[in-house]
Parts: structure tokens; sequence; C-alpha cells
């Protein structure tokens, strides 16, 4: 501001200041330039000067630009500094600036440097020597060493206050001196007692006297007024630790042997037994307590016994309750081990995807001369039979039938090319990812086992386990789960052949006693709309006329029609595999009704087989006719069961039940057949009519049978066949390949099970982790890897991702379950966490270091205020023996951790007795006194500024 | 499938796959035959799959369509489901004289691209077919219109007997293809070399072009 046209004042006034430091050389500050007759103190203050002027110059929005460093994670305190040389020492000088700080700190904000909070000062400097300690560690050197920072601030005319660190360094003492203008001079002094604290200072009231006892030794006469000190105090309370005798001794040494239990010893209670990842594994605890700091605002008091009062005010009387979680250091620490979860399961799981190049056949990585050379023998150890035994056990036998359970799922879980969680193939890969060290050897060893369980199911024809009923093949999961999809399907039906009467065919009459696995057609709901759809079709049919006279006169034109004896014989064949009377639909030749027949299941096909076609497809090009043989075979065998259900039956009586458009009610031309009118009227479409239509010659070539005696369209003992074909010879990486994107799939649907309340940041980042894998996996289903080294890369980055999500719904459970009865307050914590977090999830490869740990506080609302205090359950004896209590302000029985107190005392001046120079007295009232007071019973430290004029 | 040799220099720049679905009848061979050789017949009906190749240049890009015309009939309906694999576009038809094609578009077709197709991005394009037939319509133009509106479709009216709109009715399709930059990241030359390895068929479709 004007301080240059100040100086010149605060030069002169600067002078009378200097006196009481023991200087001698010092006789003029005017026209100090010649250097060489400078003593080298003389110096060191002109230089000191010299930075301080610079950084005057620059001002705060200057230095941002330039130099300076933010201090902490502290969102507002910069810091720039300079190194100085004073005879031999080296001393650095760092000046401390806020940006956007208005007006005056509040007591308590969270964002106060140490200095700033001990000494009630905004911006100050700082001057240390460059040793190891970094404290001056002889009284005459600080006392020297401040005079020569506050000689040349008063020479540059700046108010900054100035401190030197002094004594060891555990006592955090220093001494600070503030020029404040003309007549005002502000001292600081701060120290602590680390041990021994005297009784008298173990409570408040002893605080109390102590500081106003300094207002006695003061040369102020303060004696005719009566003091009033302002207070303001704040406690910090920590959660009691899990008590020692509740560690439970985890049980899981039986479950993997083989994995390295480091980690999993700190676990001291099964604090996660209900969370969905404890199937798999336990994990630490992330929240190891929390802090609760309880405020009394500023009030004024006047005597001890207010104070003494105080101490055994309750904490719920505070004003202001600030909690925030103390988060285990693990959370923060990215590296490859220190985690064990999905995510370095999934790890190690993507390393073996990268060894599965190395074989043509699983097998090849048991055969004893596999492991290379340079493999260290715990990645390819394989774990002993009883694992083996077990992790079978659980696949096969204690598996329920599987449930199609989708609701749990994301949304977006199905665009990951896996399989449902309760899904056989998905329980395997989970299964995979714990057994032994998910090494490719280990997985190969269990892949091999695993098919032959498949297979001896196959054999002795039991229903595969865990494979949801559903008759229709989910495309969108990997081609595994749609071949044990498919293989669960031939079971059935290879029982339903076998034993026909304990089938799913309740509809079957008891004539058609031979007909099995097959569903009529217009039985067979699609869904609710199919049937809709049909009945509309079935509607078309009612419309048709009929009559009742019987004649016998050939409706076709086509030479090629051959439909022979029907014609001129009586109906006298048997009617085999009819499933009931079409509605009143009439055949065109044959006074008979029609009957719809069974018809075959169109066949299921996994998405191999879909892909197959269409290559045949593409092969054939346009010559059609070659194309579609799986169409024909079922037109083909729907034309076999109609003919065996209509005896007498011809081609237009085919088209009118199977497509009906095709079939055109046309009575204008039907001149000459007036005397037919019992008989439906109309004709074929021109397209089914047409020479050489294809339908009709598939017609002529159907025989008449009923499915029961027709070549089924799905072979249950091929393709059934033909699935186990493919899982025992399945590529070493197209197994992996699959396994991680279902074990991906199945990790991120186990974590999406956790309760955790309504975060919104959580749920959010957990719909995102389904997009990013999604994306991130759909490169595997690519045929060739054109860069499979940077696939892999990328697969690692995304197990980070991972372990990001995991570890943040572990602490969102944890939280979650903390504070259930305040779930505004939880969700505020995990939030502020999250954000903290945040930076981490962006980063890439280079895992991000924390200075800072976490320390957000969320103010607790009046009625959260029970939620939070049952945190603090009242100790038990064996807690209480070991603490003597000393403070007051228990809550519920637990002393603070911490209680700081500002006092002070302010007096009232007129601003034309102290000059216009004064920034923080104007007018009406001054700090003369100031306390900060900080500790516990053991460990005080106090930090007293006295302002005065000299 | 034979001589591969020829793939080495691919004669188009983009290859997109192409479905038309509906309901039996509704004219979606016609409408194919129509666009591929400029001639209308009397079709006999698909059985299974029909599919035709046709060289364009559309949006200064040449461009190879293979437009897959399936059949109609119920029964063929879960086999169909092979066809939607890899489709950049689909045509829904129907007939603007027969309301249960429209009504099934709803209440079935639209279900099956969500059940079947496996790309997300791939568009989808209502065809009312048969609007030579103006004294026998009852599905009006604004009916079809609110249906593409909600299903996110293009929408034409066209009519394969007198080719009314049959050319414009692909060619928007391939222009939106074209500005769906996943959609032709999958259909770029380079990509599918495992498809279409030989020449396209000498086939009468395969050499004309559109625009």
């Amino acid at each position: 501001m004007a301080s240059s046209s100040h100086s010149m004042a605060e030069r002169e006034g600067g002078g009378g200041e200097e006196e009481e430091e023991e200087d001698e050389t010092l006789e003029e500050l005017e026209g100090f330039d010649d250097f060489t007759l400078a003593s080298s103190w003389e110096r060191f203050i002109s230089e000191i000067e010299a930075v301080c002027r610079l950084w005057l110059v620059d001002g705060p929005k200057n230095l941002m630009e330039k130099s300076a460093e933010s201090v902490g994670s502290r969102k507002n305190l910069y810091k720039v500094k300079c190194e100085l040389k004073y005879g031999l020492k080296l001393y650095c000088m760092e000046y401390y600036f806020e940006t956007s700080r208005n007006g005056k700190a509040a007591h308590w904000d969270d964002d106060l440097h140490d200095l700033q909070l001990s000494f009630g000062v905004a911006e100050f400097l700082v001057i240390a020597p460059l040793s190891a300690s970094g404290v001056v560690l002889d009284a005459p050197e600080s006392s020297k060493l401040l005079s020569a920072v506050a000689i040349a601030l008063s020479n540059c005319g700046s108010n900054w206050p100035a401190f030197v660190p002094v004594h060891d360094p555990s006592r955090k003492a220093y001494i600070g001196i503030q020029n404040m203008g003309t007549i005002f001079t502000r001292r600081f002094d701060g120290d602590r007692i680390g041990s021994q604290v005297p009784i008298r200072l173990m409570h408040l009231e002893g605080l109390y006297e102590l500081f106003v006892s300094k207002f006695a030794l003061s040369s102020v006469d303060f004696s005719t007024s009566c003091f009033k000190v302002r207070f303001t105090m704040k406690l910090t309370y920590r959660t009691p630790p899990y008590d020692d005798d509740e560690i439970e001794s985890v049980e899981r040494e039986a479950k993997e042997p083989g994995r390295d239990p480091d980690g999993l010893n700190l676990i001291k209670t099964q604090w996660d037994d209900d969370c969905p990842w404890t199937e798999w594994y336990s994990a630490e605890d992330p929240v190891r307590g929390f802090e609760l700091i309880a405020v009394w605002l500023s009030r004024t008091f006047e005597g001890s016994l207010e104070m003494a009062e105080l101490e055994n005010a309750s904490s719920f009387d505070a004003e202001k309750w600030l909690i925030y979680p103390i988060v285990s250091p693990n959370m923060l620490d990215d590296s490859v081990g220190k985690f064990v979860g999905f995510a370095s399961q999934l790890r190690l799981l993507v390393g073996a995807l990268d060894m599965s190049f190395e074989a043509q056949f699983l097998e090849d990585f048991l055969s004893a001369e596999n492991p290379g050379s340079d493999i260290s023998k715990s990645s390819t150890a394989i774990p002993p039979p009883t694992v083996l035994d077990r992790v079978l056990k659980e696949l096969f036998h204690d598996g329920i039938q599987g449930s199609d359970c989708v609701e749990l799922e994301n949304k977006y879980s199905r665009a990951i090319k896996g399989a449902p969680l309760d899904s056989l193939f998905a329980q395997f890969c989970l299964h995979s990812l714990w057994f032994g060290s998910c090494n490719i050897r280990a997985i190969a060893f269990l892949w091999i086992e695993f098919v032959r369980e498949v297979r001896w199911c196959w054999e002795e024809s039991q229903p595969l386990p865990r494979m949801s009923i559903n008759p229709n093949i989910d495309l969108s999961t990997c081609l595994i789960h749609q071949k044990l999809q498919m293989l669960a399907i031939c079971i059935r039906k290879k029982n339903l052949f076998n034993h026909p009467n304990c089938t799913e065919n309740k509809d079957h009459n008891s004539s058609d006693s031979k007909v099995d696995f097959q569903v009529d057609l217009h039985k067979e709901p699609m869904d609710d709309k199919s049937d809709s759809y049909y009945s509309s079709l079935r509607s078309d049919w009612q419309h048709d006329p009929k009559g009742p006279k019987q004649t016998r006169i050939s409706l076709s034109k086509d030479p090629n029609d051959v439909i022979p004896s029907t014609n001129l014989q009586p109906v006298d064949q048997v009617r085999k595999g009819s499933a009931g009377v079409v509605g009143s639909m009439m055949l065109l030749n044959s006074f008979q009704e029609m009957h719809s027949p069974y018809t075959q299941d169109a066949p299921i096909m996994t998405e191999d087989m879909h892909e197959e076609r269409l290559r045949a497809v593409e092969a054939f090009g346009d010559a059609f006719s070659f194309s579609g043989q799986l169409e024909r075979d079922v037109l083909s065998s729907d034309m076999s069961a109609f003919k065996a259900a209509n005896p007498g039956a011809i081609f237009e009586d085919f088209i009118r039940w199977h497509s009906p458009g095709d079939w055109e009610d046309d009575e204008m031309e039907d001149k000459s057949r007036d005397d037919m009118s019992w008989r439906p009227h109309g004709k074929l479409s021109q397209r089914m009519s047409e020479h050489g239509n294809s339908w009709r010659q598939i017609w002529n070539d159907s025989p008449a049978l009923p499915i029961s005696e027709q070549k089924p369209l799905l072979d249950p003992i091929r393709e059934g066949e033909k699935v186990l074909h493919y899982l025992e010879t399945v590529r070493p990486h197209q197994l992996l390949e699959q396994m991680v994107c279902t074990a991906f799939r199945a990790s991120a649907d186990t974590l999406n099970q956790t309760a955790y309340g309504d975060y919104k940041h959580m749920k959010t980042k957990l719909s995102q982790l389904y997009l990013t894998l999604a994306s991130s996996l759909k490169p595997l289903q690519a045929k060739h890897w054109p860069n499979k080294a940077e696939l892999i890369g990328d697969l690692k980055q995304l197990c980070l991702v991972f372990e990001h999500i995991e570890k943040l719904v572990i602490l969102a459970a944890s939280i979650h379950r903390k504070l259930l009865k305040a779930p505004r307050l939880s969700e505020a914590i995990f939030s502020d966490y999250f954000n903290f977090y945040l930076p981490k999830m962006g980063t890439s490869l280079t895992s991000m270091c924390y200075d800072e740990d976490f320390d957000t506080k969320q103010q607790v609302m009046v009625r959260e205020r029970d939620a939070v205090a049952s945190l603090f359950p009242p100790p038990t004896a064996n807690q209480s023996w070991r603490k003597v209590l000393s403070m007051g302000n228990l809550l519920n029985g637990h002393e603070p951790i911490l209680r700081e107190i500002i006092f002070s005392v302010y007096d009232r001046v007129s601003s034309g007795h102290y000059g216009s120079n004064i920034p923080m007295a104007t007018t009406e009232e001054i700090e003369t006194h100031r306390m900060y007071i900080c500790g516990t019973s053991n460990d005080l430290r106090a930090a007293l500024s006295v302002t005065s004029w000299d | 499938m034979m001589d591969s040799s020829s793939l080495s220099q691919p004669e188009f720049d983009y290859l997109f796959k192409l479905l038309l679905i509906g309901d039996s009848g509704v004219g979606k061979s016609s409408l194919l035959l129509r666009f591929t050789s400029d001639s209308f017949d009397d079709l006999s009906p698909t059985i299974g799959v029909d599919f035709k190749v046709k060289m364009v240049t559309i949006g200064g890009k040449k461009l190879k369509l293979a437009i897959w015309d399936t059949a109609g009939q119920e029964r063929f309906r879960t086999l169909t489901s092979s066809y939607y694999r890899g489709a950049q576009g689909i045509i829904m038809v129907y007939d603007v004289t027969r309301r249960e094609t429209f009504t099934n578009l709803a209440d079935v077709w639209a279900k099956e691209i969500d059940l079947y197709s496996t790309n997300q991005d791939c568009i989808k394009m209502l065809v009312g077919n048969k609007v030579d037939k103006e004294s026998e319509r009852v599905v009006t133009k604004k009916e079809g219109i609110d249906f593409a509106r909600e299903y996110g479709c293009l929408f034409l009216e066209c009519s394969a007997k007198t080719r009314v709109n049959v050319e414009q009715c692909f060619e928007e399709l391939v222009l939106k293809i074209l500005d769906t930059p996943s959609l032709l990241a999958e259909g770029s030359a380079g990509v599918k070399n495992n498809i279409f390895k030989q020449k396209p068929p000498q086939a009468d479709a395969s050499t004309s072009s559109c625009c």
C-alpha cells in the first residue's frame, strides 16, 4: 500500500527499537554503500533487507507466479525462501504468506500453520540455520539472528512478524518479534514441556492462572481493569482402539496355504464378516478410528472458578462438533503386494494370461520340463490336492442350482463379456484367483480337473451345478459360459430322452408320449408379446370361410404339385404328433380339421456356431439356394410333422398354418369353384405359387414324420460332446482371455453387492468402473493382438484402477456401517475422503505420494451427535486401568487426547494516541496478550504473544 | 474364400453390413432386389437368409455394402439371430397396408435387435414399404415418424415396386453410419480381412453403383 511513504518514518523509528538489542556496530543507517567498512553482521542485515524488499515489492500475487510453493496440503498458505550466509553459517529465510484469506482467520481454522495458530499471526518470516536440526541452539545466536531480521524488516518498513526456532527441536520452541508501527512491538515466545507437567497446569484453572500471571509481569498497568479474559477451547477425542482381547485368529489359514500370509496378521477383528468379499478374503479395516473435535467458541471469563466449572462440562455442551476418520495409510499405498484383494489377484491372473501364450495346450504347463529356468519357484507352485478337492467340492457340490439373481448385477455388467456371478464359470474364475498364487500352472491344473468334473456330470447325466435353467443361450456372455449353458441344456435333453416320463413336457397327451424333448411351436412362448403375435395370427385363421360340403377338386394348378394319394383316399392314415386342432381351420382337400403338430425346438446355438453360419453364408455369396441349410432343415421338419399330424394335407394347408401371410383370401377369382363353398376360398400368394418355389420343393421332399420319429435338429449327444471337446482342447490363451474378462466382471459384481448406503460418489465410480472394464477388456476379444505387450500393460493398469475402486468400496462399507444412524454425515465423510483420494485415480502408472494425511473434518449436526457419541463406547474395565484420567470434559468416559486453548485479553486504546500506522488496532481494541496452550496431562505446549510499547 | 490374394488391394474404403428385418411378406427381398439390381419381381419367400453385395460411392467413399435379407416367418426368428452379429445398420421394414406388420416392429423386432445386435452403436432405420398402394394404406406416416422418434431410428416410406425412395433409404442409412466413428472403425477395409475374402460374386448386382 503506502509502505514507501512510511518507510522513512519507520526507519527513524526503527532506531529506537534496536537499542535494546546488543548491537554495537550499527551507528548510522543511511548511506550504507561502502561495504568494505561494514561488518559481516551489517552485510548480513542488508542482505536480509534486500531479500525482504524484493518480496515486499513482488507481493503475494507475483510471488505465486514466480517461485512460491504451497505449504503442505494447505489451500492457501505459500512460502518463498532464500539462503543467506553469515560468517561460516548458512541460514534459510522463509516467508510464508496467504493468498485469499479475508481478514482474520477463525481461531480453529484447520488450515492454519502451527505458527499462525500459536501466535495469532497471518504472514510471517522464519529464519533458521541450515543444519540437520534446523534449530538455533545457542541463545546469543538466536537473539542476534532475530534482531538482525528485526532491523532489516524495520529498515524496509515491513510489519511482518519474524520467528527463530530455539532450543531442542522436540520443544518446538520459537522466539519472535513483530514491529507494529511506531510504538508497538509484539514479542513472541513459545515452548513445550514434554513430560512431568505440573499438576496445576493439567487443569483449566491452573492454565488460566498461568495466563493471568503474564499481565502482572508485564510493564503495562492492568491493575485497574478487571481482567476480562477471552477464552476458546478445542478438545480432540479419539475413538478407543479395538480391544486386543477381541483378536480372532483368522480362519483363513486352512484356505490358502500357498499364499503368503503377510498383511493378514494385522487383521484384528472380522469387521467385514458380512461383506460380500469375505467369501474370498478378509480386508483390513481402512478406518482405524475417528477423531472428534469439540469446540467451545469464544467466551469471556472473569475468574478461575468459572474455568474449573467448565472443566466439568460435558462435551455435548460444546458449540461445535467436528469429526474425521483416521484412515489407514495402506489406503494410499499402491505398491504391488501391499493390498490383497481382487485387484491383487487379478494382476496375477493377467500375468498368467501373459504366460499362457507360451504353450499350445494347458497340459504343457504341467509337464515336468516346462517351467522355464527364469521362473522363480513360488510363481509356479501348484496347491496340494487337499486344496483342489475343497475347491472342486465348493464348485460342484456346495453350489445351489443356479438362480438368476440378475438384479444384483449392475446394469452395465452385461457389457463385459464374462459370465453371471453365480454361474459355474464365474465361480471357477473367482476360485482360480485364490488358487495358489494364481499362476498359469495352478490355473492349468485347476482347469483340467474342472473339465474332468464337468465331463463326469455329462457322462453321468448329472445336471451341471450353478447353471441357470434358461433354455436360451445368452450371447453376451463369454464363449465358455455359452458352451456350459449348451452342455447344461444337452444334459437336460439327454435326460428327457432317457426318461421321458420325468419330463417337463406336461402338455403331451397320452398318444404322444413318445414325443420327447420337443415343444410345440405355438406353445413355446418367447415372451408375452410373441404370444399375442400368435393369437393375432390365429384370429386370421378363424376368419377363414369354411363350409360343410365335401368336395375333392384339386386346387393345384401346378403340375409339380404332387399330392399323391391323400387326395383320393379317405383319411385312414394314423394321425401322429398332433398338438391339437387349430381353431376351426379345415384342410383344403379333405373334410378334416387342421391339426397343429408338435414341432422341434429351433436349435440353440453358441456364438461360434452363429459365426460359423455367417461364414458359410458369406462363402456361398449370392447363391442363396445353398444358404440357410439350418432353416431348410427346420422347415422340412415342420412340414414332416405337419404331414404326420394332418394326413391328407396339401402344401396350401401347410402355408395357411405356417405362413398365413402367403395365403390370400380372394373370392373374386373363384368363379369356377362356386360349388365348393365349404372350403376356404383363397389362393397362395404370387410368390408362393411360382414355379420352382423352394418351399414347395421342400414340401415335396419331406416325408410325413412326427417329430418323435425325426432326426432331432439338435442332437444333444453330439452337441454335448462337441462342448466337451472344446473345453478339453481350449487353447491356454483362449481360456485365460475369457477368465480375465469373467474374473474382472465377477469381482466387480461381488464388490457391487456391498452395502454402503447411498454414497453417490461410490455409485458413480462403480458404474464408471464397469464401463472402463467393458471398454478395456474389449480388445481381448479380437482374434489377433497387434501388440500383446501393450495390451498386457493396459490390463495391469486396469488392475490398478480396480484396486482404487476396491479400496474405496471397502472404505465406504466401513464408514457406512460405523455411522449407520447418521447417513448424511457418513456420506459427507466418505465424499471428503473420496475427493482427497481422487487425484490418485487420475494418475497413470506412477503411484502418487501424499505428504499429508487425510484430515478433512466434517461438522456434526446436533441430531447426529448421538450416533457419533456411540463411536465412543464406555471403556471396559480392561481399558480403564491403562489410563489415569487427569483431564476433564470426558466423553462417555474418554478423556480428550488433546486440549487446545486460546486465552486473550484486549485493551481499549484510542487510535490518536498510537498513531495511524497500526493496521490491527485502528480505533478501539488491541489484543495485548494472547496465549495458545496445547497439550495433554503430560505434554504441554504454550505460546505467548505480548504487545507492548517501549 | 478360395482366392484370398485379391484382398491385397481392397477395392473399397469401407465394408458395411446391413440387415433387413420385418414380418413375412412386407417386401424385404423386393427392396433388396430393387436396390441391388433395380428390378421388381415377386420373389420366392426367403428361407433363412439371403444376401447381396453392392458397391456404391456415397459421401466420396467407395463402399461395399453387404445387405442381409432375413426370413420374416416366426419360425425362423431364433435362427435369424445369427445374422444380427456385426451389422452396422439394421433396416426394419413394415407394410403400410398391414397394420400388424407395423405393430410387430415394436412388439417383436425392436426387442430382437436389443437381444441380438452385437453392436451398441448400430444405426436403426424404419422403412414403410408399399406406399404405391396408397388407397390401402392403414399406417399413417405420422405413426411411422412417432415410432422412429421413440426408438431412435431413421425413417422413410418407400415403394420397392415404383422405386420411390429405395435408394434414398440405403443412402441415408449409410451416411449415418459414415458419421459414426465407432462403426466406421469396424467397417474400415483393413479390419475385416477375415471376412469376404473373395471378390464379390459375379452376380448382376455387384458392380452397379449408386449416386
